[in-house]
């Protein structure tokens, strides 16, 4: 089919309105800087059902977009044809507040989400930076997570059922709409974190949490990282239950406007009835005063405050996402902060992370960029031997180019998902490129 | 089929003298799970001792295309570790070990053969748990746990298995041994250990499973409310979780069960209650004492007959000695029964235990029920005596319309207990098509051949026409639901 064959069939599926082809606006759509042929926006399953099989026929890559801001993540993809833009998708399909669990468009941003749940009390406990804009397909589909993973998982344990659009058009569905089901396979684990390329999503099914009644910030300051990480262990050992453990080095907490020479502090926070928040807070301030921390409350709008600081603000360009082990946190800050001080002498990190996990995100400015490369490659050696990972979460095109953005996947697992994407998008229409292994 | 002398002489050498049993004796042990209905006996048993073993026998199996059955303690209730086709049926009952135990990062990994309990056991002193508990835990094995993905009265705060399974080491259908997912929390690439729990061995064979310990809650709370009718306790239900309040459990039983337990061991819930409703809260103590309060004024406001709260252990145990003995209660009722798994959206309890009153009426039969309220996951039993003539034809019946009523209300098939052949034609009311192609194609990217658990899990294809047809339907005496 000629190319104005296909513009003239897109144009069929979603409407005149809806198909971009102005060379300027284009540009705009580029993904890694390849500028897509055109731009589809669909408000309809339906309609991204059409556009993948004419896609699929006629041999056109896809990039579904959300919001925009992941479209940096992973490898630059090998072809753009399409950029799918599914903001358009953003109907409550069905919210049950007596069954904490509600279906949403995946075009849905989690801000208005929010802001649907919260006069019954309730919210979807995701909370990655930015994340407010962002769609919430596109948080499924790249994994994302914030502070709150603590206590309440990922998305990956509030998934219950999801719609997506395999590679030939063919609407599917996995999981279902009730909170507890074994019913076949568990097809929305396979969807979270694949980024599209199993399929586009286009309804989700979640699982809803209570709000806490209460809550209480503390962020508790230590003169070292080894005493944070050992109240960070009394905490784990205790059968205290925070919403969240986040730690911060001395460049996050100067960001924050935190400065004067703290090298480490851990922000905790508990929800609960207004009584047991009250008593956690206590226990937590006994804990931090037995490994030598100041304790001092904060207010909610701290972890506001903590996640427009994570947010790429243009002069902070790198985010390297760091896995380790909960054990392991004081001798993981304390490599890439050597790392770092090898590579760039006199660069500043900042580095915090959900301490309860081990995970830290490492963040670093422009002056940074000539040595990233060999900076991710180090720290990855760094955490290889606990069985730890470092992905980029952001990164400019070239360093993108010159090291793995994902980072090595085990020969065995990785012939898995090469033959998972073989299965299910042989010609690879979804996302081409962009996946670990350039799937 | 019977397997070829090369394939059991090559088992025999892998294995040893007393690691294959090849008897018609010794393999009739192995014919069904707890749904003993469901028999199939396999050709041979293989029972390794390590991941190698495994590995090789996946290779050999490979070879010759010999379905192969994992089965653990054979305690499921869904006609999983049985061999409709003949087979090798690969038993982990010699692979039982704690391979590793890491408090600091709250985990443990283990064999796939080790009883579930045990596993809480090797921690309780030190303060941590394994948290998804099968009312089976005292016997079932985590890697039968991780097959069918199953949970418990518990998980309705805690989660079901997969929320607390962080990593495998799996010998796939065509004999690949690899790590998928592990102890650090994030990683490049598909999600494959999560896609694998459930899988019902499907996918292959796992020789180690790293869990996710909790650390015991400061303080557990137990009250028991009963109430005149069972719309009242599911009303009840709703408005718990409605007020924000996620219980650890939150377990109901029905007259005819309270009657069934009342006159065996005498449990002692109230004469004449219609439904009791166990809650149980844990976490934090003033948060337990708070929402404790709040549950038991819940149940007073929807006229609840009594509510006891348990003072301390011993009277905790009391209040859930009935739960533990209601299935055993049942055979004193009837010689027979059929059980369910359906789920339905928790505020549609009320709705659907009046359908389930017409449907037991009609139907002329006694159904008892005792579930998992807290999150819509029932377990209807439907009694039957298979001597009158027409009563199991009646039971199917209205198990067929009560699964049907419960998906028309947003449910699912299966909340817990799996799907192995009993459920398997029965995903078609839940999925349609191009759901269970995309199911059928997942299957083989992890076993192009086939040979893994073959028969179980999915509808028989169409289009290869395996044709495994269950007849009816039974469950052991003493099954743990």
């Amino acid at each position: 089919m000629s190319a104005r064959s296909i513009a003239g069939a897109l144009v069929k599926i979603v409407g005149g309105d809806h198909v971009v082809d102005d060379p300027a606006r284009l540009a705009g759509a580029a993904v890694d800087g390849v500028r897509p042929r055109w731009l589809i926006r669909v408000t309809a399953t339906d309609q991204v059902s059409a556009v993948l099989a004419l896609a699929s026929e006629e041999s056109l890559a896809v990039v579904p977009r959300g919001s925009g801001s992941a479209l940096d993540l992973g490898h630059p993809p090998s072809r753009v044809d399409v950029v799918l833009d599914v903001r358009g998708m953003d109907r409550v399909v069905d919210y049950n507040p007596d069954d904490l669990t509600a279906s949403v468009e995946a075009g849905l941003t989690a801000g208005a989400f929010a802001a649907r749940l919260a006069p019954r009390r309730q919210w979807l406990p995701v909370d990655p930076p930015g994340g407010s804009s962002r769609t919430l397909g596109g948080l499924v589909a790249t994994a994302a997570h914030g502070p709150l993973r603590a206590r309440y998982g990922t998305l990956r344990d509030l998934l219950l059922g999801v719609r997506f659009v395999q590679a030939d058009g063919v609407v599917t569905w996995g999981g279902a709409r009730v909170v507890k089901s074994v019913t076949g396979y568990d097809v929305p684990k396979l969807m979270v974190g694949s980024l599209g390329t199993l399929g586009i999503l286009c309804e989700l099914t979640l699982r809803l949490h209570p709000m806490p009644e209460a809550e209480a910030t503390r962020i508790v300051t230590f003169d070292s990282v080894n005493a944070a990480a050992a109240f960070v262990a009394r905490l784990l050992d205790s059968s205290l239950e925070p919403n969240r453990v986040e730690f911060l080095n001395g460049g996050a907490l100067g960001r924050l406007g935190l400065a004067g020479r703290i090298p480490a502090a851990i922000a905790v926070s508990v929800g609960s009835v207004e009584a047991a928040v009250r008593a956690e807070s206590v226990e937590i301030e006994a804990l931090a005063h037995t490994e030598g921390g100041q304790s001092e409350p904060r207010q909610a709008d701290f972890w506001e405050a903590y996640a427009a600081m994570m947010v790429d603000d243009g002069a902070r360009v790198l985010a390297l996402h760091v896995s380790s082990l909960p054990s392991q946190l004081a001798a993981t800050v304390r490599s890439v902060e050597q790392i770092l001080a090898d590579l760039a002498p006199g660069e500043a990190a900042s580095i915090t992370g959900c301490a309860a996990l081990g995970t830290l995100d490492v963040v670093l400015g422009e002056s940074a960029l000539p040595i990233a490369a060999r900076f991710v490659e180090r720290v990855r050696g760094a955490v290889a031997g606990t069985g730890g990972h470092a992905m980029l979460r952001r990164a400019p095109l070239a360093v993108r180019r010159a090291v793995d953005p994902w980072g090595p996947v085990e020969p065995g697992p990785m012939a898995l998902m090469k033959a998972l994407r073989d299965e299910f998008d042989p010609g690879r229409v979804l996302n081409p490129g962009r996946f670990v292994g350039g799937l | 089929m019977s397997l070829t002398p090369a394939l059991v002489s090559d088992l025999q050498n892998l294995l040893g003298p007393d690691g294959l049993v090849m008897s018609f004796e010794g393999r009739l042990v192995y014919e069904c799970d707890m749904h003993t209905f469901y028999k199939g006996m396999p050709d041979a048993v293989a029972l390794p001792t390590t991941a190698e073993q495994v590995q090789a026998i996946v290779l050999m199996c490979r070879r010759e295309k010999v379905p192969i059955v994992p089965r653990g303690s054979g305690t499921g209730l869904i006609g999983g570790a049985m061999a409709p086709l003949g087979g090798v049926m690969v038993s982990m009952t010699r692979m039982t070990a704690i391979l590793d135990v890491d408090l600091p990062n709250r985990c443990a990994t283990v064999q796939p053969g080790l009883i579930n309990l045990w596993l809480t056991n090797a921690v309780r002193e030190r303060g941590w748990f394994f948290a998804p508990d099968p009312s089976s835990q005292m016997v079932s094995s985590i890697g039968g746990n991780v097959g069918t993905n199953a949970g418990g009265p518990h998980c309705l705060k805690h989660g079901i298995t997969t929320n607390h399974v962080l990593g495998l080491e799996i010998v796939t259908g065509s004999g690949e041994r690899m790590r998928v997912g592990g102890k650090a929390a994030d990683r490049p690439g598909y999600d494959l250990t999560g896609a694998a729990v459930g899988a019902e061995g499907t996918f292959g064979l796992v020789t180690a499973i790293t869990v996710r310990l909790l650390h015991a809650p400061e303080a557990v709370k137990t009250l028991l409310g009963s109430f005149a009718t069972i719309e009242d306790a599911s009303e009840v239900v709703s408005t718990i979780i409605a007020a924000g309040i996620i219980p650890a459990a939150l377990e109901m039983l029905d007259d005819v069960i309270i009657e069934a337990i009342n006159a065996g061991t005498g449990a002692g819930f109230p004469r004449g209650a219609g439904a009791v409703l166990l809650i149980e809260l844990d976490g934090p103590r003033a948060e337990v004492e708070v929402q404790a309060e709040r549950c038991a004024e819940m149940c007073r406001a929807r006229r609840a007959i009594d509510v006891r709260v348990a003072r301390d252990d011993a009277e905790r145990e009391l209040l859930w000695k009935g739960r533990k003995e209601a299935a055993g209660a049942v055979g004193r009722l009837s010689p027979n029964w059929l059980l369910q798994d359906a789920v339905v959206p928790r505020s549609k309890l009320p709705v659907i235990m009046r359908q389930m009153k017409e449907i037991s009426a009609r139907h002329r039969l006694v159904f008892a029920n005792v579930f998992h309220a807290g999150d819509g996951n029932l377990h209807p039993l439907i009694l039957y005596d298979e001597q009158k003539p027409g009563e199991l034809e009646r039971a199917v019946e209205a198990n067929e319309e009560l699964l049907a009523a419960c998906i028309a209300l947003g449910g699912s098939v299966t909340g817990e207990h799996g799907v192995g052949v009993d459920k398997a034609q029965k995903l078609m009311l839940q999925y349609a098509e191009a759901d269970l192609n995309f199911m059928y194609r997942l299957r083989r990217v992890f076993d192009p051949d086939g040979i893994m658990n073959p028969g179980k899990l999915l509808p028989s294809h169409p289009a290869c026409g395996e044709g495994f047809r269950p007849p009816r339907p039974a469950l052991a005496a003493g099954a743990w639901i």
